[in-house]
């Protein structure tokens, strides 16, 4: 798992059927790389959260039927940007 | 199976349910980034640790629909980050 920032809301209306109308969101790592997450947590802009990769992804969202690779698995309380760069 | 040193626990209290009550420990790999990874061995801070990734790490953190990616396995007894080659030290017997 890695810690990521949410950087914004990612909409897309045209989308595979696997990924059903879970929400998503665009993170990004301690050096600026940008990923595409499912969030069943419900993150906002700037808040730190924990992102589960692989196929543990696919369980976190609560459905293993879920095409993902990345999903936020929860909010940090106590993350500052100083500890994470 | 990669070595990570602890840094110290992580709080998440908005968290999917799946991923229960369990610790999670921020780790950094030896020379590498920062991950998280889950905790069923109960370690402290600056232990050095052996964890498991990508599906194996479901299982070691209790069943197989547990959504971990990374999940510590073991702490290391003897570990000399300035000789990571080195073996454990031997015990001198007395002749």
């Amino acid at each position: 798992m890695m810690i990521q920032r949410v950087v914004r809301d990612l909409v897309t209306t045209k989308r595979v059927w696997g990924l059903h109308a879970r929400k998503l969101r665009v993170v990004e790592d301690a050096k600026g790389n940008l990923d595409v997450a499912v969030d069943p947590v419900g993150a906002k802009v700037g808040d730190f959260v924990i992102t589960i990769g692989y196929s543990a992804a696919r369980i976190a969202t609560g459905n293993p039927a879920v095409t993902t690779d990345l999903t936020i698995g929860g909010i940090i309380d106590n993350w500052s940007e100083e500890k994470w760069r | 199976m990669k070595i990570f040193q602890v840094e110290g626990t992580l709080v998440a209290t908005a968290r999917i349910s799946q991923l229960e009550n369990r610790r999670l420990l921020v780790v950094r790999e030896r020379g590498g980034g920062r991950q998280v990874a889950v905790d069923p061995v109960g370690c402290k801070e600056g232990d050095w640790v052996i964890a498991v990734g990508s599906s194996a790490a479901k299982d070691a953190a209790g069943h197989k629909d547990y959504p971990s990616d990374l999940t510590i396995v073991g702490i290391i007894d003897y570990w000399d980050e300035s000789q990571p080659k080195a073996a454990s030290p031997t015990t001198r017997v007395a002749t």
